[in-house]
């Protein structure tokens, strides 16, 4: 046995650590929620649009986290989340405040559709499988015809409050809802169902010996995943003000891989926000740098092959030597 | 048998390969019972049908007369099976304190409510776990580390606090893979104690092991397997005493 000295100091350290990062995220929010009375209406709407896909960023963090599988087909569930509020908004004249939780039951709701018949999947070859998802959404979207708006999409503009002028509440909402998430996430990493994903995740045999089966464990990361994925669809939608086809190609499934490996797979709310503005600022930069494109490509391909077999481990391992520590 | 696990008539066969032939032994309440036998003797193998991981095409399991070898490793746990692994299989992001949490997830009732929100009912389950852990962390005499990280920790420990996940949700049979492989001798000298210490009348405690002398300490039974069979079992002084036995480990002049 080691005497005791030689661990208590890496926890002491661990303690203070998630202590600073506690008090960092207050900080960074109380700013993030005082930036509208500075900055303009520009501004804010590009943040807003950001911070949405921070929560994108977190579906895809929060699958190589738990489930430590790969996903290129997340843009399968941000569209079901988006379409979902778009054409209830639409259909039935409810605004986001009913679209996103119906949203969100009807991401879990597919995710577990898909996560079922794939349970068996892992690695590349899942990965293979979601891409069928992305390759499938523009194609679905136009086959829903006139009720989704065809290739011109369809525009979200109803105020789920009263009184707060619009584009505040495209901001704010985002804002919110992403703070949420990090809070349940970090409570999410000590529930028992926390524990059993993350056992399940590096050593599956254990978990099962441990009543947890791997197609539970499979189905419960995938189906929470596209549940997050599905909620950041809504308040895309929302904070962008529009949906159509094109913001749901594979392109998209890859940014949020990559703007994923990016922040590290962190779980916390600086690893999102800088996964979220890597994919509000690349697609734009790209558009302008349109030869870069097979560059980026090839960068995603290379970060898939880096992942290899064990993604969330190499995360982990990445994060600890950037000295991120376990935070998020 | 009431009190006991059992094995009746086991065969297993990989391909054309077999593994285990006939064999039928039982492991009892009170007791230490070692499995052993030379490499490829067929102990992890029995050990994996014990636990669920291999289906023998013959033969039946028992526990406490109710019939387990249909149910895959996570139904066994639930008839209060746990185990530990030859190569330690503790989560390296979580604290061993949380690792050991984890032996007792499947007794909690929180729902998926409970997991994200703040709710009275899975704050008192986290507690009650927590305290568990904690109480066989104690006892193990692993308090010092629960807040540490498994990869921050010598094997032995590690191998410790397998077992403190194996025990915690209070198990019918305990059974332990090679618990002293990869070990030093003053690990090892310390496991021998902890798994003495934790030997109590109503459990079935499984040991499977190439160190003789670990098994001769702590055994109160030994099953010997050789080529898949049973050859012996008997108290350690009589396995020490069986000619068979004796052949098998020293006539061998590669042993």
């Amino acid at each position: 046995m080691p005497d005791g000295m030689s661990v208590a100091e890496p926890v002491a350290m661990n303690v203070a650590r998630r202590s600073r990062a506690w008090s960092r995220d207050a900080v960074l929010l109380l700013a993030l929620a005082l930036l509208p009375t500075t900055l303009g209406g520009f501004w804010v709407y590009g943040i807003g649009v950001c911070m949405a896909n921070a929560m994108a960023v977190l579906s895809v963090s929060f699958l190589l986290r738990y489930g430590g599988e790969v996903s290129i087909g997340h843009s399968f569930f941000l569209a079901l989340g988006a379409y979902t509020v778009a054409i209830l908004e639409r259909q039935a004249g409810v605004s986001v405040a009913i679209g996103l939780p119906v949203a969100a039951l009807a991401g879990v709701l597919l995710g577990l559709g898909f996560a079922w018949p794939s349970r068996k999947l892992s690695g590349i070859y899942l990965a293979v499988a979601t891409m069928a998802l992305a390759l499938a959404v523009p194609e679905l979207i136009l086959q829903l015809g006139p009720v989704a708006g065809g290739y011109e999409g369809l525009y979200v503009a109803k105020a789920p409050l009263p009184g707060i002028p619009l584009d505040l509440q495209r901001y704010y909402l985002p804002l919110v809802v992403l703070a949420m998430a990090v809070v349940l996430l970090r409570r999410f990493r000590h529930s028992r169902q926390g524990l059993a994903l993350l056992t399940a995740r590096d050593h599956p045999r254990a978990a099962e010996a441990f009543g947890f089966s791997r197609g539970f464990a499979r189905l419960a990361a995938f189906a929470i995943s596209a549940g997050i994925a599905a909620i950041a669809g809504a308040l895309l939608a929302f904070s962008a003000s529009t949906v159509s086809p094109n913001s749901y190609t594979l392109w998209t499934a890859i940014y949020l891989l990559v703007g994923s490996v990016i922040s590290l797979s962190g779980l916390g709310l600086v690893a999102a926000l800088v996964g979220g503005a890597f994919i509000t600022l690349v697609p734009q930069l790209l558009a302008a740098w349109g030869d870069w494109v097979p560059i980026l490509y090839g960068f995603a391909l290379l970060v898939v092959v880096i992942l290899g077999d064990r993604p969330a481990e190499t995360l982990t391992k990445l994060r600890g030597r950037i000295g991120g520590g376990r935070h998020g | 048998m009431a009190d006991a696990l059992t094995a009746e008539g086991i065969n297993l066969a990989f391909g054309g390969h077999r593994v285990l032939t006939d064999v039928s032994l039982d492991f009892r309440a009170g007791q230490i019972t070692g499995l052993i036998g030379p490499n490829g003797a067929g102990k992890t193998s029995l050990f994996n049908c014990l636990t669920g991981l291999y289906q023998p095409q013959q033969g039946s399991i028992a526990l406490c007369g109710r019939r387990i070898e249909a149910l895959p490793p996570a139904r066994r746990a639930r008839e209060g099976l746990a185990r530990s692994f030859q190569h330690v299989a503790l989560c390296p992001d979580l604290t061993v304190a949380e690792n050991v949490m984890f032996g007792r997830a499947r007794l909690g009732k929180a729902g998926w409510f409970d997991a994200f929100l703040p709710l009275p009912r899975g704050r008192a389950e986290a507690a009650e776990a927590r305290a568990a852990a904690e109480k066989v962390l104690a006892r193990l005499g692993l308090s010092a580390f629960s807040e540490a990280l498994p990869a921050s920790l010598p094997p032995g420990t590690q191998r410790m606090v397998e077992i403190a996940r194996a025990i915690v949700a209070e198990p019918r049979v305990l059974l332990l893979d090679e618990p002293a492989a990869g070990l030093n001798a003053a690990e090892t000298r310390h496991l021998t104690e902890a798994l003495r210490a934790l030997a109590a009348p109503d459990l079935i405690m499984v040991v499977v092991e190439h160190d003789m002398d670990l098994i001769m300490q702590v055994c109160d039974r030994i099953h010997v397997l050789n080529f898949g069979r049973r050859i012996a079992s008997g108290t350690p002084a009589e396995i020490r005493a069986d000619p068979e036995v004796v052949r098998v480990y020293l006539g061998d002049p590669d042993d």
